[in-house]
Protein backbone atom coordinates (compact mmCIF):
# COMPACT_ATOMS: atom_id res chain seq x y z
CA UNK A 1 0.00 0.00 0.00
CA UNK A 2 2.83 2.54 1.32
CA UNK A 3 4.42 1.27 -1.87
CA UNK A 4 1.75 2.29 -4.28
CA UNK A 5 1.38 5.83 -2.64
CA UNK A 6 4.83 6.85 -2.95
CA UNK A 7 4.69 5.78 -7.25
CA UNK A 8 1.17 7.66 -7.26
CA UNK A 9 2.56 10.61 -5.23
CA UNK A 10 6.19 10.58 -8.08
CA UNK A 11 4.13 9.91 -10.77
CA UNK A 12 1.58 12.79 -9.82
CA UNK A 13 5.19 15.03 -8.68
CA UNK A 14 6.86 14.13 -12.45
CA UNK A 15 3.36 15.06 -14.05
CA UNK A 16 3.37 18.72 -12.03
CA UNK A 17 7.06 18.97 -12.71
CA UNK A 18 6.50 19.08 -16.55
CA UNK A 19 3.79 21.07 -16.72
CA UNK A 20 5.38 23.37 -14.39
CA UNK A 21 8.58 23.51 -16.62
CA UNK A 22 6.56 23.78 -20.06
CA UNK A 23 4.37 26.45 -18.74
CA UNK A 24 7.10 28.65 -17.53
CA UNK A 25 9.60 27.86 -20.24
CA UNK A 26 7.52 27.55 -23.06
CA UNK A 27 6.82 30.93 -24.40
CA UNK A 28 10.52 31.82 -24.29
CA UNK A 29 11.43 28.82 -25.82
CA UNK A 30 8.97 29.29 -28.50
CA UNK A 31 10.54 32.34 -29.78
CA UNK A 32 14.11 31.34 -29.41
CA UNK A 33 13.43 29.11 -32.11
CA UNK A 34 11.31 31.65 -33.79
CA UNK A 35 14.44 33.77 -34.03
CA UNK A 36 15.90 31.16 -36.27
CA UNK A 37 12.62 30.56 -38.45
CA UNK A 38 12.81 31.54 -42.32
CA UNK A 39 9.54 33.91 -43.37
CA UNK A 40 8.02 30.49 -44.75
CA UNK A 41 8.46 28.64 -41.47
CA UNK A 42 7.07 32.14 -39.72
CA UNK A 43 4.04 32.03 -41.66
CA UNK A 44 3.31 28.28 -41.95
CA UNK A 45 0.10 27.32 -41.04
CA UNK A 46 -0.09 24.83 -38.64
CA UNK A 47 2.96 26.58 -36.95
CA UNK A 48 5.67 24.24 -35.68
CA UNK A 49 7.73 24.81 -32.50
CA UNK A 50 11.06 23.60 -34.59
CA UNK A 51 12.35 25.50 -37.69
CA UNK A 52 12.69 23.76 -40.98
CA UNK A 53 15.52 25.45 -42.25
CA UNK A 54 17.56 26.86 -39.48
CA UNK A 55 18.67 30.54 -40.47
CA UNK A 56 20.97 33.27 -38.64
CA UNK A 57 19.94 36.35 -40.55
CA UNK A 58 17.24 37.16 -38.59
CA UNK A 59 19.56 38.11 -35.77
CA UNK A 60 21.61 40.41 -38.86
CA UNK A 61 18.03 41.93 -39.63
CA UNK A 62 16.99 42.33 -35.81
CA UNK A 63 20.54 45.12 -36.02
CA UNK A 64 19.90 46.87 -39.13
CA UNK A 65 16.36 47.24 -39.34
CA UNK A 66 16.97 48.97 -35.51
CA UNK A 67 20.51 50.56 -34.30
CA UNK A 68 20.07 47.37 -31.51
CA UNK A 69 23.71 47.73 -30.30
CA UNK A 70 22.81 51.27 -29.80
CA UNK A 71 19.79 50.52 -27.32
CA UNK A 72 21.95 47.66 -25.80
CA UNK A 73 24.75 50.21 -24.71
CA UNK A 74 22.30 52.54 -23.91
CA UNK A 75 20.28 50.16 -21.71
CA UNK A 76 23.34 48.90 -20.49
CA UNK A 77 25.22 52.58 -19.54
CA UNK A 78 21.71 53.92 -17.70
CA UNK A 79 21.29 50.43 -15.71
CA UNK A 80 24.94 50.75 -14.44
CA UNK A 81 24.04 54.25 -13.69
CA UNK A 82 21.24 53.43 -11.28
CA UNK A 83 22.91 50.74 -9.99
CA UNK A 84 25.93 52.91 -8.39
CA UNK A 85 23.29 55.87 -7.65
CA UNK A 86 20.98 53.89 -6.00
CA UNK A 87 23.59 52.12 -4.24
CA UNK A 88 25.09 54.86 -2.19
CA UNK A 89 22.83 57.09 -1.86
CA UNK A 90 20.60 54.11 -1.00
CA UNK A 91 22.89 52.69 1.63
CA UNK A 92 23.70 56.40 2.86
CA UNK A 93 20.06 56.57 4.05
CA UNK A 94 20.22 53.24 5.26
CA UNK A 95 22.96 53.81 7.77
CA UNK A 96 21.50 56.48 8.66
CA UNK A 97 18.27 54.90 9.08
CA UNK A 98 19.70 51.90 11.10
CA UNK A 99 22.59 53.38 13.08
CA UNK A 100 21.71 57.01 14.16
CA UNK A 101 19.10 58.25 16.45
CA UNK A 102 17.84 61.10 14.08
CA UNK A 103 13.95 61.99 14.23
CA UNK A 104 11.71 61.56 11.11
CA UNK A 105 12.68 58.16 10.61
CA UNK A 106 9.24 57.36 10.55
CA UNK A 107 7.96 59.88 7.89
CA UNK A 108 11.12 58.63 5.59
CA UNK A 109 9.85 55.15 5.77
CA UNK A 110 6.29 56.15 5.07
CA UNK A 111 7.29 58.37 2.20
CA UNK A 112 9.70 55.25 0.39
CA UNK A 113 6.63 53.06 0.74
CA UNK A 114 4.37 55.79 -0.40
CA UNK A 115 6.48 55.71 -3.46
CA UNK A 116 6.77 51.88 -3.82
CA UNK A 117 2.75 52.57 -3.79
CA UNK A 118 2.58 55.52 -6.19
CA UNK A 119 1.41 54.73 -9.77
CA UNK A 120 3.87 55.94 -12.38
CA UNK A 121 1.42 57.98 -14.37
CA UNK A 122 0.80 60.55 -11.00
CA UNK A 123 4.56 61.89 -11.33
CA UNK A 124 5.36 61.47 -15.16
CA UNK A 125 4.37 64.56 -16.97
CA UNK A 126 5.76 66.88 -14.44
CA UNK A 127 8.86 64.78 -13.92
CA UNK A 128 8.88 65.15 -17.87
CA UNK A 129 8.73 69.17 -17.78
CA UNK A 130 11.30 69.00 -15.17
CA UNK A 131 13.83 67.20 -17.14
CA UNK A 132 12.96 69.28 -20.11
CA UNK A 133 13.39 72.55 -18.26
CA UNK A 134 17.24 71.13 -17.00
CA UNK A 135 17.74 69.94 -20.67
CA UNK A 136 17.97 66.28 -19.20
CA UNK A 137 15.70 64.99 -22.02
CA UNK A 138 17.41 61.95 -24.02
CA UNK A 139 20.00 61.79 -21.45
CA UNK A 140 21.65 58.64 -19.73
CA UNK A 141 21.87 60.52 -16.48
CA UNK A 142 17.81 61.78 -16.96
CA UNK A 143 16.38 58.83 -16.81
CA UNK A 144 19.06 57.21 -13.99
CA UNK A 145 17.94 59.44 -11.60
CA UNK A 146 14.09 58.85 -12.11
CA UNK A 147 14.49 55.30 -12.22
CA UNK A 148 16.53 55.62 -9.02
CA UNK A 149 14.21 57.08 -7.20
CA UNK A 150 11.48 54.29 -7.96
CA UNK A 151 14.08 51.37 -7.00
CA UNK A 152 15.04 53.29 -3.98
CA UNK A 153 12.62 51.46 -1.55
CA UNK A 154 13.58 48.43 -2.90
CA UNK A 155 17.29 49.53 -2.22
CA UNK A 156 17.15 51.20 1.47
CA UNK A 157 14.70 48.51 2.89
CA UNK A 158 17.09 45.58 2.04
CA UNK A 159 20.29 47.57 3.37
CA UNK A 160 18.50 48.81 6.65
CA UNK A 161 17.74 45.00 7.04
CA UNK A 162 21.71 43.94 6.39
CA UNK A 163 22.89 46.68 8.86
CA UNK A 164 20.63 45.84 11.40
CA UNK A 165 22.11 42.74 11.12
CA UNK A 166 25.95 43.45 12.12
CA UNK A 167 26.96 44.14 15.82
CA UNK A 168 27.18 47.52 16.73
CA UNK A 169 30.63 47.08 18.67
CA UNK A 170 32.17 46.78 15.18
CA UNK A 171 31.67 49.79 14.52
CA UNK A 172 32.58 51.08 18.34
CA UNK A 173 35.95 49.60 18.27
CA UNK A 174 36.61 51.47 14.92
CA UNK A 175 35.47 54.93 16.68
CA UNK A 176 37.82 53.94 19.53
CA UNK A 177 40.34 53.25 17.14
CA UNK A 178 39.71 56.99 15.81
CA UNK A 179 38.44 56.18 12.59
CA UNK A 180 36.40 58.61 11.16
CA UNK A 181 32.87 57.83 9.53
CA UNK A 182 34.12 57.66 6.64
CA UNK A 183 36.66 55.03 7.70
CA UNK A 184 33.82 53.19 9.26
CA UNK A 185 31.81 52.75 6.28
CA UNK A 186 34.45 52.11 3.67
CA UNK A 187 36.64 49.82 5.76
CA UNK A 188 34.45 48.08 8.51
CA UNK A 189 30.65 47.46 7.45
CA UNK A 190 30.59 47.48 3.49
CA UNK A 191 32.85 44.53 3.06
CA UNK A 192 30.85 42.90 5.87
CA UNK A 193 27.50 43.56 3.87
CA UNK A 194 28.80 43.33 0.57
CA UNK A 195 27.26 40.23 -0.46
CA UNK A 196 23.98 42.16 0.62
CA UNK A 197 24.87 44.71 -1.94
CA UNK A 198 25.68 42.37 -4.58
CA UNK A 199 22.38 41.10 -4.37
CA UNK A 200 20.63 44.42 -4.34
CA UNK A 201 22.51 45.46 -7.13
CA UNK A 202 21.46 42.22 -9.28
CA UNK A 203 17.82 43.16 -8.68
CA UNK A 204 18.02 46.86 -9.59
CA UNK A 205 19.64 46.33 -12.74
CA UNK A 206 17.26 43.59 -13.69
CA UNK A 207 14.43 46.47 -13.02
CA UNK A 208 16.70 49.34 -14.24
CA UNK A 209 16.78 47.23 -17.62
CA UNK A 210 13.01 46.13 -17.60
CA UNK A 211 12.00 49.76 -17.46
CA UNK A 212 10.32 50.64 -20.04
CA UNK A 213 7.07 53.62 -19.32
CA UNK A 214 9.97 56.08 -18.28
CA UNK A 215 12.24 55.46 -20.76
CA UNK A 216 9.65 55.38 -23.58
CA UNK A 217 8.74 59.13 -22.44
CA UNK A 218 12.37 60.72 -21.30
CA UNK A 219 14.41 58.96 -23.86
CA UNK A 220 12.78 58.84 -27.20
CA UNK A 221 15.74 59.64 -29.27
CA UNK A 222 17.02 56.64 -30.90
CA UNK A 223 20.28 58.01 -29.47
CA UNK A 224 19.26 57.28 -26.02
CA UNK A 225 16.70 55.01 -26.68
CA UNK A 226 16.37 51.79 -24.42
CA UNK A 227 16.13 48.43 -25.65
CA UNK A 228 12.76 47.80 -24.41
CA UNK A 229 11.64 50.59 -25.82
CA UNK A 230 13.41 50.08 -29.16
CA UNK A 231 11.90 46.18 -29.43
CA UNK A 232 8.28 47.97 -30.15
CA UNK A 233 9.68 49.46 -32.87
CA UNK A 234 10.14 46.67 -35.49
CA UNK A 235 6.21 46.63 -35.78
CA UNK A 236 4.77 48.45 -38.37
CA UNK A 237 1.19 49.12 -38.86
CA UNK A 238 0.60 46.21 -41.84
CA UNK A 239 3.29 43.38 -40.98
CA UNK A 240 4.81 42.27 -37.49
CA UNK A 241 8.01 40.74 -38.60
CA UNK A 242 7.88 37.71 -36.07
CA UNK A 243 11.61 36.43 -37.02
CA UNK A 244 12.99 39.23 -36.51
CA UNK A 245 11.54 40.58 -33.44
CA UNK A 246 11.82 37.02 -32.30
CA UNK A 247 16.01 37.55 -32.29
CA UNK A 248 15.42 41.07 -30.97
CA UNK A 249 13.52 39.96 -27.81
CA UNK A 250 15.95 36.98 -27.31
CA UNK A 251 18.86 39.47 -27.12
CA UNK A 252 17.32 41.88 -24.91
CA UNK A 253 16.52 38.72 -22.61
CA UNK A 254 19.96 36.82 -22.69
CA UNK A 255 21.84 39.21 -20.42
CA UNK A 256 18.88 38.57 -18.01
CA UNK A 257 19.34 34.76 -18.46
CA UNK A 258 22.56 35.16 -17.90
CA UNK A 259 22.51 36.25 -14.80
CA UNK A 260 19.88 33.93 -13.47
CA UNK A 261 21.58 30.89 -14.75
CA UNK A 262 25.12 32.44 -12.41
CA UNK A 263 23.80 34.25 -9.96
CA UNK A 264 20.02 31.71 -9.08
CA UNK A 265 20.85 31.91 -5.51
CA UNK A 266 21.62 35.22 -4.58
CA UNK A 267 18.62 36.65 -6.82
CA UNK A 268 16.75 34.01 -5.12
CA UNK A 269 17.92 34.70 -1.18
CA UNK A 270 17.00 38.61 -2.73
CA UNK A 271 13.63 37.92 -3.62
CA UNK A 272 12.66 35.79 -0.63
CA UNK A 273 14.30 38.00 1.77
CA UNK A 274 11.73 40.26 0.12
CA UNK A 275 11.64 44.08 0.28
CA UNK A 276 9.14 46.00 -1.71
CA UNK A 277 9.49 45.39 -5.67
CA UNK A 278 7.19 45.73 -8.37
CA UNK B 1 23.01 67.72 18.76
CA UNK B 2 26.32 65.11 18.90
CA UNK B 3 28.41 64.41 15.64
CA UNK B 4 26.49 60.64 14.74
CA UNK B 5 23.40 62.35 14.76
CA UNK B 6 24.76 65.27 12.39
CA UNK B 7 26.06 62.39 10.15
CA UNK B 8 22.61 60.69 10.20
CA UNK B 9 21.02 63.68 9.14
CA UNK B 10 23.72 64.70 6.36
CA UNK B 11 23.60 60.60 4.95
CA UNK B 12 19.61 60.67 4.78
CA UNK B 13 20.07 64.20 2.75
CA UNK B 14 20.72 62.58 -0.89
CA UNK B 15 17.86 60.51 -0.92
CA UNK B 16 15.69 62.53 0.60
CA UNK B 17 16.70 65.21 -1.42
CA UNK B 18 15.77 63.31 -4.55
CA UNK B 19 12.44 61.89 -3.34
CA UNK B 20 11.36 65.24 -3.02
CA UNK B 21 12.38 66.86 -6.56
CA UNK B 22 11.25 63.76 -8.53
CA UNK B 23 7.99 62.24 -6.14
CA UNK B 24 6.95 64.88 -3.79
CA UNK B 25 6.77 67.99 -5.97
CA UNK B 26 5.52 66.10 -9.32
CA UNK B 27 3.01 64.79 -6.91
CA UNK B 28 2.29 68.59 -5.64
CA UNK B 29 2.41 69.61 -9.23
CA UNK B 30 0.13 67.28 -11.04
CA UNK B 31 -2.83 68.18 -8.08
CA UNK B 32 -2.35 71.75 -9.12
CA UNK B 33 -2.41 71.07 -12.99
CA UNK B 34 -5.58 69.50 -12.65
CA UNK B 35 -7.30 72.14 -11.66
CA UNK B 36 -6.74 74.31 -14.67
CA UNK B 37 -7.28 73.70 -18.61
CA UNK B 38 -3.89 73.18 -20.07
CA UNK B 39 -3.15 71.70 -23.38
CA UNK B 40 0.04 72.07 -25.01
CA UNK B 41 -1.55 73.25 -28.03
CA UNK B 42 -2.32 76.56 -26.69
CA UNK B 43 0.49 76.26 -24.02
CA UNK B 44 1.52 79.99 -25.51
CA UNK B 45 -1.84 81.09 -24.29
CA UNK B 46 -1.19 79.76 -20.53
CA UNK B 47 -3.24 78.19 -17.84
CA UNK B 48 -6.60 79.02 -16.65
CA UNK B 49 -8.07 77.91 -13.43
CA UNK B 50 -11.00 75.64 -13.79
CA UNK B 51 -11.14 74.05 -10.27
CA UNK B 52 -12.67 70.96 -10.16
CA UNK B 53 -14.29 71.24 -14.19
CA UNK B 54 -12.10 68.18 -15.12
CA UNK B 55 -12.78 66.37 -12.35
CA UNK B 56 -16.86 66.65 -13.62
CA UNK B 57 -16.01 65.79 -16.76
CA UNK B 58 -14.03 62.78 -15.71
CA UNK B 59 -17.22 61.45 -14.15
CA UNK B 60 -19.63 61.48 -17.33
CA UNK B 61 -16.67 60.62 -19.54
CA UNK B 62 -17.32 57.16 -20.97
CA UNK B 63 -13.40 55.98 -21.82
CA UNK B 64 -12.53 56.98 -18.31
CA UNK B 65 -15.16 54.54 -16.58
CA UNK B 66 -14.83 51.86 -19.56
CA UNK B 67 -10.88 52.07 -18.75
CA UNK B 68 -11.67 52.28 -15.01
CA UNK B 69 -14.21 49.19 -14.82
CA UNK B 70 -11.54 46.77 -17.24
CA UNK B 71 -8.83 47.85 -14.72
CA UNK B 72 -10.74 47.01 -11.62
CA UNK B 73 -12.02 43.83 -13.15
CA UNK B 74 -8.14 42.84 -14.36
CA UNK B 75 -6.65 43.95 -11.05
CA UNK B 76 -9.04 41.68 -9.07
CA UNK B 77 -8.92 38.37 -11.63
CA UNK B 78 -5.13 38.50 -11.88
CA UNK B 79 -4.23 38.99 -8.03
CA UNK B 80 -6.79 36.38 -7.40
CA UNK B 81 -5.56 33.62 -9.26
CA UNK B 82 -2.12 34.56 -9.07
CA UNK B 83 -2.84 33.87 -5.14
CA UNK B 84 -4.30 30.52 -5.26
CA UNK B 85 -1.72 29.34 -8.01
CA UNK B 86 1.31 31.32 -6.43
CA UNK B 87 0.54 29.75 -3.28
CA UNK B 88 0.24 26.50 -4.35
CA UNK B 89 3.26 26.92 -5.59
CA UNK B 90 5.23 28.08 -2.28
CA UNK B 91 3.55 25.20 -0.87
CA UNK B 92 5.25 22.88 -3.24
CA UNK B 93 8.20 24.23 -3.09
CA UNK B 94 8.54 24.44 -0.07
CA UNK B 95 8.90 20.60 0.40
CA UNK B 96 11.72 18.37 0.20
CA UNK B 97 11.21 17.49 -3.27
CA UNK B 98 13.69 16.72 -6.20
CA UNK B 99 14.78 19.49 -8.46
CA UNK B 100 13.98 21.51 -6.01
CA UNK B 101 17.02 23.74 -7.14
CA UNK B 102 15.81 23.52 -11.22
CA UNK B 103 12.00 24.35 -10.12
CA UNK B 104 13.57 28.12 -7.99
CA UNK B 105 15.79 28.89 -11.23
CA UNK B 106 12.86 28.35 -14.02
CA UNK B 107 10.21 30.39 -11.49
CA UNK B 108 12.61 33.82 -11.83
CA UNK B 109 12.42 33.17 -15.82
CA UNK B 110 9.08 34.59 -16.27
CA UNK B 111 10.03 37.58 -13.61
CA UNK B 112 13.16 38.38 -14.80
CA UNK B 113 12.20 38.84 -18.53
CA UNK B 114 10.91 42.37 -19.02
CA UNK B 115 7.06 42.86 -19.18
CA UNK B 116 7.68 44.25 -23.19
CA UNK B 117 9.14 40.85 -24.02
CA UNK B 118 6.51 38.69 -22.39
CA UNK B 119 3.74 40.85 -23.91
CA UNK B 120 4.92 40.18 -27.55
CA UNK B 121 5.97 37.10 -26.71
CA UNK B 122 2.03 36.07 -25.74
CA UNK B 123 1.34 38.38 -28.60
CA UNK B 124 2.82 35.88 -30.96
CA UNK B 125 1.50 33.00 -29.23
CA UNK B 126 -2.54 33.63 -29.02
CA UNK B 127 -2.07 34.99 -32.77
CA UNK B 128 -5.28 33.97 -35.59
CA UNK B 129 -2.77 30.68 -36.19
CA UNK B 130 -0.54 31.19 -33.03
CA UNK B 131 0.71 28.13 -30.98
CA UNK B 132 -2.12 28.63 -28.19
CA UNK B 133 -4.59 27.49 -31.03
CA UNK B 134 -2.93 25.18 -32.42
CA UNK B 135 -2.86 23.44 -29.03
CA UNK B 136 -6.31 23.71 -28.27
CA UNK B 137 -7.40 22.60 -31.52
CA UNK B 138 -5.39 19.57 -31.00
CA UNK B 139 -6.26 19.04 -27.62
CA UNK B 140 -9.93 18.74 -28.96
CA UNK B 141 -10.95 21.47 -26.20
CA UNK B 142 -11.61 23.94 -29.62
CA UNK B 143 -13.32 23.43 -32.65
CA UNK B 144 -12.34 26.79 -34.65
CA UNK B 145 -9.63 28.97 -33.99
CA UNK B 146 -10.15 31.63 -30.87
CA UNK B 147 -10.35 35.49 -32.50
CA UNK B 148 -7.66 36.48 -29.38
CA UNK B 149 -7.03 40.08 -30.97
CA UNK B 150 -10.26 41.02 -32.42
CA UNK B 151 -12.93 40.03 -29.76
CA UNK B 152 -13.27 42.19 -26.31
CA UNK B 153 -13.67 39.21 -23.87
CA UNK B 154 -11.00 36.94 -25.61
CA UNK B 155 -8.14 39.53 -25.63
CA UNK B 156 -8.73 40.58 -21.76
CA UNK B 157 -9.15 36.79 -21.25
CA UNK B 158 -5.14 36.84 -23.32
CA UNK B 159 -3.92 39.80 -21.08
CA UNK B 160 -4.83 38.47 -17.99
CA UNK B 161 -3.22 34.93 -19.18
CA UNK B 162 -0.09 36.67 -20.31
CA UNK B 163 0.15 38.60 -16.32
CA UNK B 164 -0.63 35.44 -14.02
CA UNK B 165 2.15 33.79 -15.95
CA UNK B 166 4.42 36.65 -15.41
CA UNK B 167 3.75 37.89 -11.90
CA UNK B 168 2.35 34.51 -10.51
CA UNK B 169 6.34 33.15 -9.68
CA UNK B 170 7.45 36.49 -7.80
CA UNK B 171 3.91 35.86 -5.65
CA UNK B 172 4.94 32.31 -5.19
CA UNK B 173 8.65 33.55 -3.96
CA UNK B 174 6.93 36.35 -1.91
CA UNK B 175 4.85 33.41 0.05
CA UNK B 176 7.56 30.40 0.22
CA UNK B 177 9.61 33.71 2.38
CA UNK B 178 6.67 33.63 4.38
CA UNK B 179 6.27 29.98 4.40
CA UNK B 180 10.40 29.47 5.53
CA UNK B 181 9.77 31.51 8.59
CA UNK B 182 6.79 28.76 10.22
CA UNK B 183 8.64 27.24 13.19
CA UNK B 184 8.77 23.26 11.82
CA UNK B 185 7.81 22.43 16.19
CA UNK B 186 4.31 24.09 15.39
CA UNK B 187 3.53 21.08 12.72
CA UNK B 188 5.35 18.43 14.88
CA UNK B 189 3.26 19.11 17.85
CA UNK B 190 0.42 19.46 15.29
CA UNK B 191 1.25 15.90 14.31
CA UNK B 192 1.22 14.54 17.62
CA UNK B 193 -2.20 15.50 17.95
CA UNK B 194 -3.21 13.90 15.31
CA UNK B 195 -4.26 17.04 12.78
CA UNK B 196 -4.50 16.29 9.05
CA UNK B 197 -3.22 17.99 6.36
CA UNK B 198 -6.29 20.38 5.75
CA UNK B 199 -5.84 21.49 9.68
CA UNK B 200 -2.42 22.16 9.42
CA UNK B 201 -2.79 24.07 6.28
CA UNK B 202 -5.33 26.43 8.48
CA UNK B 203 -4.48 26.62 12.13
CA UNK B 204 -0.42 26.79 11.17
CA UNK B 205 0.11 27.88 7.93
CA UNK B 206 -2.22 30.14 6.78
CA UNK B 207 -1.91 32.22 10.15
CA UNK B 208 2.16 32.38 10.38
CA UNK B 209 2.23 33.50 6.57
CA UNK B 210 -0.71 36.20 6.96
CA UNK B 211 1.48 40.00 7.39
CA UNK B 212 3.85 38.17 4.23
CA UNK B 213 0.83 37.21 2.16
CA UNK B 214 -1.35 40.97 3.12
CA UNK B 215 1.54 42.33 1.86
CA UNK B 216 2.28 40.86 -1.16
CA UNK B 217 -1.47 41.30 -2.14
CA UNK B 218 -1.47 44.94 -1.97
CA UNK B 219 1.72 45.72 -3.56
CA UNK B 220 0.21 43.11 -6.22
CA UNK B 221 -3.06 45.20 -6.18
CA UNK B 222 -1.38 48.37 -6.81
CA UNK B 223 1.63 47.11 -9.43
CA UNK B 224 -1.67 45.30 -11.10
CA UNK B 225 -3.73 49.05 -10.96
CA UNK B 226 -0.76 50.74 -13.03
CA UNK B 227 -0.65 48.52 -15.76
CA UNK B 228 0.77 49.62 -19.13
CA UNK B 229 3.89 47.73 -20.39
CA UNK B 230 1.74 44.46 -20.77
CA UNK B 231 -1.47 45.71 -22.61
CA UNK B 232 0.97 48.28 -24.90
CA UNK B 233 2.90 44.94 -26.29
CA UNK B 234 0.06 43.01 -26.41
CA UNK B 235 -2.92 44.71 -27.52
CA UNK B 236 -2.10 48.32 -27.70
CA UNK B 237 -5.65 49.00 -25.98
CA UNK B 238 -7.53 47.28 -29.12
CA UNK B 239 -10.09 45.74 -30.38
CA UNK B 240 -11.08 49.20 -30.77
CA UNK B 241 -9.65 50.47 -27.38
CA UNK B 242 -11.77 48.05 -24.98
CA UNK B 243 -8.71 46.64 -23.58
CA UNK B 244 -7.32 50.48 -22.34
CA UNK B 245 -6.17 50.66 -18.75
CA UNK B 246 -6.03 53.70 -16.73
CA UNK B 247 -2.45 54.16 -17.30
CA UNK B 248 -2.54 53.85 -21.12
CA UNK B 249 -5.61 56.76 -21.52
CA UNK B 250 -3.76 58.60 -19.02
CA UNK B 251 -0.25 58.40 -20.78
CA UNK B 252 -2.01 59.56 -23.81
CA UNK B 253 -4.19 62.07 -22.93
CA UNK B 254 -1.07 63.27 -22.20
CA UNK B 255 1.50 62.67 -24.62
CA UNK B 256 -0.67 62.15 -27.50
CA UNK B 257 -3.39 64.55 -27.33
CA UNK B 258 -1.33 67.32 -25.08
CA UNK B 259 -4.38 67.46 -22.77
CA UNK B 260 -2.26 68.37 -19.34
CA UNK B 261 -5.11 69.47 -17.09
CA UNK B 262 -7.08 66.86 -17.93
CA UNK B 263 -4.18 64.13 -17.74
CA UNK B 264 -3.66 65.54 -14.40
CA UNK B 265 -6.78 65.04 -13.00
CA UNK B 266 -7.02 61.55 -14.93
CA UNK B 267 -3.63 60.73 -12.71
CA UNK B 268 -5.11 61.90 -9.62
CA UNK B 269 -8.07 59.41 -9.77
CA UNK B 270 -5.63 57.37 -10.20
CA UNK B 271 -3.38 57.36 -7.32
CA UNK B 272 -6.75 58.25 -4.93
CA UNK B 273 -7.74 54.89 -5.73
CA UNK B 274 -4.28 53.56 -4.89
CA UNK B 275 -4.55 55.39 -1.88
CA UNK B 276 -7.77 54.06 -0.78
CA UNK B 277 -6.56 50.45 -1.24
CA UNK B 278 -3.59 51.07 0.69
CA UNK B 279 -5.64 51.96 3.70
CA UNK B 280 -7.19 49.16 4.07
CA UNK B 281 -3.99 47.74 4.59
CA UNK B 282 -2.92 49.76 7.13
CA UNK B 283 -2.65 47.52 9.48
CA UNK B 284 0.13 45.56 7.37
CA UNK B 285 1.92 48.89 6.17
CA UNK B 286 2.57 49.62 10.08
CA UNK B 287 3.78 46.61 11.11
CA UNK B 288 6.00 47.05 8.23
CA UNK B 289 7.35 50.68 9.20
CA UNK B 290 7.54 49.92 12.63
CA UNK B 291 10.24 46.86 11.98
Amino acid sequence: MRQIKSVLNKTSYMIFFIVFSGTMLFPFIFIFFSSFKTPKDIMAIPPSILPDKWILSNYMDAFTIQPLHIYLRNSFITSILVVMITIVIGSMAAYALSRTNIKGKKVFLVFLLAISLLPPVTIINPIYQLLSSLKLLNSYIGLALVITVLELPLVVWMLTAYFNTLPKSLEESGEIDGANIIQIFTKILFPLIGPGIFTVSILVFINAWNQFLFALVLNPYESHRAITVGLTLYKTDYVVPWGVLSSAAVITVIPLIVMILLLQKRILSGVLEGGVKE
Amino acid sequence: MDRKTKIGYLFLLPAGLLMVIMVLYPVINTFYLSLFEYRVQTMALGKVFVGLENYKKIISDETFWNSFTWTVQFTFISVILELIIGMALALIMNRKIPGQSIIRTIILIPWAIPTIVSGMMWAYLFGQYGMINEILLNIGIIHESIPWFTEEMWAKTAIIIADVWKTTPYMSLLILGGLQTVPKTLYEAADIDGANIMQKFLKITLPSIKPALVIAVLFRVVAALRIYDLIAAMTSGGPAGTTESLSIYTVSTYFRFGNIGYGSALAVVMLIVSLLISLLFVDALKSKVDE
